[in-house]
């Protein structure tokens, strides 16, 4: 076994060098193990990892000048601190949703509509359950009836309820599940589920977002999920120079890890016990007990083993069905899905289509934007409308434009669920504005370069939607952080020289044929979730002698939150021991970790508790020592006064003590924006990035290989820079994904490759150098520590910076993502 | 069942005829992992050690079914048949070519399998092994299904013919990393008969030769001299074999693959610039 380099790193070498240390925590976790955070089944790494040698305790070591140094570098705030589940992970013996087990578990299986669009004349589940081994086959049926007291699957979703768990009467996209299974065996289960009959009624499947305003409902709530303008200045202005563009944003696929898997167990009480790889617990829980119709409290949900979460996981259908056929058999039930059906039923990033026009003066500043934006969000809602109202509201990118129009529709088809995607909404538009900033740059005969730097947007600017940016803006600085740059070397053609070709090694390019291009892009993301969402979280800290713990229902879907929340804690209290708790929905809520707000959410909920527990610590010593505590400060491991005369370590003043407190962290509202106008205050505040990509294209073939990427981003504060740098690395790569080679292609609503082997990933030979060129730390004032939410604004810019270079590399427009080869030959 | 011999291994086959061949389990695996294959019984091939080597035989490579693809690869081979090694090395990621086989990738016969162009170009023939004794059929007899695999059948060897003198093994998957190949162009010169014949992968279900090109581009190349044709030539090749073997409706054979189908525009462009690179790369 490898270990953590322990000289390095004490928050390494503490996994599982602690054991048992979670008992001493609160005690309704008294029966959870030391874990991984954010994870219950991370409980067994304890024993896994054990032998892991810990470093030397820092505060073991005597108190000396160098020590202190030493740890000041080891924890705390702004430290690259190593994730606990880092060595698990990369060891593979991680503990996921997947590798659950009960005894006498039965197994769930879904029977999935094989049609886009159809009608269910019968449904006839004997056969099904004349198998011997068969426990239940349900169906909508099985639901709670709608309001009219007939069965109509029991529709849930995240904004509105139109997703049924199980469809009744009709089916509205390939592998909408349509009966649920419960069997002794897994093959048992899928044979059952195959041998329900169902007499099927064709339908005309809706596939081109653009007919959904004329075809016929596929829904009762109608096509059209939501519609809106923005209005911002005068639409009669024109500029001297006026460039248009359509462009287009194929359908990418969060491609977890690991698929959805769960196991449910029936409680006495008929309700369940659900272990989930769920990124929104309690959200999830509330929806679930809906669809039985029971009360949220007869549902417990636990976190298990997150494999991969771009935002969303699971899709509400999975669980509820999984909880169900627990309910309906009384026997724990676990339900494993296939890669095929986790492409088919999971949310998908929005296909988008963009059309622009932008009017610029001579002198290249923007005048006007105008731009129609359509996103197909498949079946059901979802969260559909949220991510219109981020693509709209951010159609015109980070720049100053005195005057807006924008329509934008996001509508109903019969193709796979549309939902939240890292970025969700902001990717689609800044590939759009981005390019046409390069149109618009060529049209004017300037730099890419030197246009966007005459148009930036800065602190104290107006959105379209009428609201000022009052957070930091320094959109000039990235620029021109990823502009200083030194480019990477050109390769030279020589057969000892080592050259990655566009077709990689033993391929078929040809240097001869390689051109290079160099490309920019800036791009914005809102921080937390928008219009009037109420985003809120609660965390409890407590401090028992020598270890803190912090119980906190935020999910650490591998984003390394947990490590931020031990940070802070690390920080705030000056205890180095800090235990983060398995997620489960016993624990207040903290709502779903998506749209980058768990950092600012939980993790000011936590640093309020924890900064609560500090009060409680320091108020009897500011008494001992008749000062103010405001005059007490804790730094490394110490409690010292303001004039340095009186102190003591932490330690010391922690012994035999007990503290606790819980706090709640609420970021100042927003509000809705003006349906007629698309004006508001939507956003809690915007993150922004800017990116350079290198790219080699062969020109005959079409292939491009991305060289080098090198970002810039505004971080507000950098709580943890490895793990920025790690989410910048994620972001650009899956970027890289949509820009050259994710696209889950669909014929007729029908998923034409549901596989691995069809639906193309980035490896390690796709993947280019990325270079961090500044992580800019302008403290955002509202933000708890100023920090931003980092996660998504990487993945949103770098589609637009390589389609720039490959645009730069071939002269083509590139208006299509991801590239087709026919698009990047000359 | 893991026979130490062939023949060990061709009885087992006839002792229980469910029993399915599993050489390196790449492909077969998961098939079996995915549930879409429930074999009898598996016969792994893995120590049958007169499989994994080759030996020589009338101007020609008898090779193992057993060799793998990385073998295949290392330089010694591929001083023998450099196409075969230049295909051998781009076959998936580095786990995949450590394990999968020669015979594997013949038996699956996959329409992007890599090693399929080179030996239609070579046109190797194969030894199939049965109770009542070995067989030769040609590669090209064997993958269209005019000469199958029959039950009880093992493939054993590929006969070679050395040529000794340059080939080559083109593939565009259109990406850097490991792909399967959107189309591939196996190109060989064989100077004692004055001929170039080349095979074009993954555009049909099974490897297309270009006849009537390979006889035209043969006729411009001075075989007693340099051997080196002008590059409006080279040119007229590649597009040549690309309209031979992707016709209009070429999009539909490729659209029966898993895969995303490349328009037949985009790959007639991508076969004639591997075979204009292929023969660029033969006579230079
Ligand atoms: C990730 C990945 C990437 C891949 N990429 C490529 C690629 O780029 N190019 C490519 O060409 N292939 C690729 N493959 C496919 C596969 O690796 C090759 O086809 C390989 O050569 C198969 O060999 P094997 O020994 O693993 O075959 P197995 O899986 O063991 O067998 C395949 C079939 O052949 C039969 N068989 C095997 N040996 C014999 C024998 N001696 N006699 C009779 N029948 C036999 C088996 O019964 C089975 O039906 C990839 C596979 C994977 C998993």
């Amino acid at each position: 076994m490898t270990t953590p380099s322990d000289s390095t790193d004490a928050t390494g070498g503490h996994l599982g060098g602690n054991p048992g240390s979670g008992e001493t925590t609160l005690t309704n976790l008294a029966t959870v193990r030391e874990g991984a955070p954010g994870s219950a089944t991370g409980a067994a790494l304890g024993g896994l990892l054990g032998a892991t040698p810990t470093a030397p305790a820092p505060v073991d070591t005597p108190g000396t000048e160098t020590a202190a140094a030493i740890r000041a570098q080891r924890s705390g705030i702004g430290v690259s601190a190593l994730r606990e589940d880092a060595p698990a992970k990369a060891m593979g013996v991680y503990p996921y949703a997947a590798d659950l087990w009960a005894e006498g578990l039965l197994w769930g299986a879904l029977a999935r509509s094989p049609y886009a669009h159809a009608r269910m004349v019968s449904i006839d589940t004997r056969a099904a359950l004349a198998i011997p081994g068969v426990y239940a086959v349900l169906t909508a049926d099985d639901l709670p009836p709608g309001p009219d007291g007939t069965p109509n699957g029991a529709p849930t979703g995240p904004c509105i309820a139109d997703r049924p768990i199980l469809a009744a009467g009709v089916v509205r996209h390939h592998g909408e599940p349509f009966a649920a299974v419960a069997a002794d065996h897994p093959d048992t289960a899928r044979l059952a589920a195959a041998s329900i009959t169902v007499e099927w009624e064709p339908l005309p499947a809706l596939t081109d977002p653009d007919q959904a305003f004329q075809a016929p409902p596929l829904h009762p709530d109608g096509n059209i999920f939501r519609q809106l303008p923005i209005r911002f200045g005068d639409p009669e202005v024109v500029g001297e120079v006026v460039v248009e563009g359509m462009y287009q944003v194929g359908r990418q696929d969060p491609a977890p890890i690991g698929a959805e898997a769960g196991l449910a167990v029936p409680r006495p009480d008929g309700g369940v016990e659900l272990h989930v790889a769920t990124t929104d617990p309690h959200g999830d829980r509330d929806r679930i007990a809906s669809c039985l119709g029971i009360e949220p409290d007869r549902v417990r949900l636990v976190v298990s083993g997150v494999p991969g979460a771009t935002a969303d996981r699971d899709d509400l259908g999975f669980q509820a069905t999984l909880a169900l056929l627990a309910a309906r058999t009384g026997h724990p039930v676990k339900m494993v899905l296939t890669r095929e059906e986790s492409f088919l039923s999971h949310p998908h990033r929005h296909p988008a289509l963009l059309r622009y026009r932008h009017h610029a003066d001579a002198e290249g500043r923007l005048v006007k934007v105008e731009a129609q934006i359509l996103l197909d969000g498949g079946a059901y809602a979802d969260v559909s409308s949220e991510v219109l109202a981020n693509a709209a509201a951010l159609a015109a990118g980070p720049y100053v434009v005195p005057h807006v129009f924008v329509d934008a529709w996001a509508v109903r088809t019969n193709n796979p669920p549309s939902g939240r995607m890292r970025g969700e909404g902001a990717l689609q538009a800044c590939f759009a504005y981005e390019s046409q900033l390069d149109r618009l740059a060529a049209a004017l005969d300037l730099s890419p370069l030197e246009l966007r730097r005459r148009n930036v947007m800065a602190t104290g600017d107006l959105l379209p939607t009428g609201q000022a940016v009052t957070c930091p803006a320094p959109v000039r600085e990235l620029l021109d952080a990823v502009a200083d740059e030194p480019l990477p070397p050109l390769p030279v053609d020589r057969p000892d020289a080592e050259w990655l070709l566009p077709e990689g090694p033993g391929g078929a390019g040809e240097p001869a044929a390689v051109r290079r291009g160099i490309g920019y892009a800036v791009g914005m993301v809102p921080m937390l979730g928008v219009e009037g969402s109420d985003e809120v979280a609660t965390a409890s800290v407590r401090v028992t002698g020598s270890q803190a713990s912090v119980i906190c229902a935020a999910v650490d879907p591998g984003t390394g939150f947990a490590t931020l929340a031990k940070q802070i804690v690390q920080e705030v209290l000056g205890v180095d021991d800090v235990y983060i708790a398995p997620v489960d929905t016993d624990q207040p809520a903290s709502g779903p970790s998506a749209r980058g707000r768990q950092t600012w959410v939980a993790g000011g909920a936590i640093e309020r508790a924890a900064l609560m527990v500090r009060q409680q610590l320091l108020q009897p010593l500011a008494a001992r020592f008749a000062m103010s505590p405001e005059l007490l400060s804790i730094k490394d491991g110490r409690i010292t006064s303001y004039d340095g005369v009186l102190g003591m370590p932490v330690l010391e003043a922690l012994e035999g003590k007990d503290l606790w407190a819980t706090a709640q962290c609420r970021p100042h509202p927003t509000e809705p924006l003006n349906p007629e106008t698309g004006q508001g205050d939507a956003f809690v505040g915007l993150g922004f990035c800017a990116m350079r990509a290198v790219v080699d294209v062969d020109i005959d073939l079409g292939t491009v290989r991305v060289v080098e990427v090198t970002a810039a981003q505004d971080v507000g504060r950098a709580l943890n820079p490895r793990q920025i740098e790690a989410r910048i690395e994620a972001g650009v790569t899956q970027g890289l994904g949509l820009a050259l080679m994710e696209d889950l292609t669909v014929a007729e609503g029908h998923i034409l490759a549901p596989s691995l082997v069809g639906y193309r990933l980035p490896t390690a030979l796709d993947a280019p150098d990325i270079r961090v060129a500044a992580l800019i730390e302008d403290r955002d004032v509202v933000a708890p520590f100023g920090a931003k939410a980092v996660g998504a604004a990487p993945a949103v810019v770098a589609p637009a910076a390589i389609a720039a270079a490959v645009r730069a590399a071939t002269g083509m427009p590139i208006t299509r993502l991801p590239i087709p080869p026919e698009d990047a030959a000359v | 069942m893991l026979p130490a011999s062939l023949d060990e291994a061709v009885s087992a086959m006839a002792e229980s005829p469910g029993a399915v061949p599993v050489a390196g389990g790449t492909d077969l695996m998961g098939a079996v992992n995915a549930g879409l294959l429930r074999p009898m019984a598996l016969l792994g091939l893995g120590r049958v050690a007169e499989l994994r080597g080759w030996q020589y035989q009338d101007g020609a490579a008898l090779l193992g079914a057993g060799l793998t693809h990385a073998r295949m690869a290392r330089p010694d081979f591929a001083a023998l048949i450099p196409a075969l090694a230049e295909a051998a090395a781009t076959v998936g990621p580095p786990q995949v070519r450590n394990v999968g086989t020669l015979g594997g990738n013949i038996v699956s016969a996959h329409p992007a399998g890599d090693t399929l162009p080179v030996l239609a170009a070579l046109e190797a023939t194969v030894t199939l092994v049965g109770p009542e004794g070995g067989r030769e059929v040609a590669v090209s007899h064997l993958l269209t299904g005019l000469d199958p695999l029959r039950s009880g059948e093992l493939l054993a060897y590929v006969r070679v013919p050395l040529l000794h003198a340059p080939q080559v093994f083109l593939k565009s998957g259109g990406r850097t990393g490991p792909s399967r190949a959107v189309a591939s162009v196996a190109l060989v010169l064989d100077p004692a008969r004055r001929a170039v014949r080349c095979a074009v992968g993954a555009v049909a279900p099974v490897p297309l030769r270009p006849l009537e090109a390979e006889q035209w581009v043969a006729g411009c190349i001075d075989w007693d001299g340099e051997r080196t044709v002008d590059p409006g030539v080279a040119q007229a090749f590649g597009e040549y074999v690309a309209s031979a073997c992707v016709p209009d409706a070429g999009a539909e054979a490729a659209a029966a693959r898993t895969d995303a189908a490349p328009t037949t525009a985009r790959l007639r462009r991508t076969v004639s610039v591997l075979a204009r690179r292929a023969l660029g790369r033969a006579l230079s």
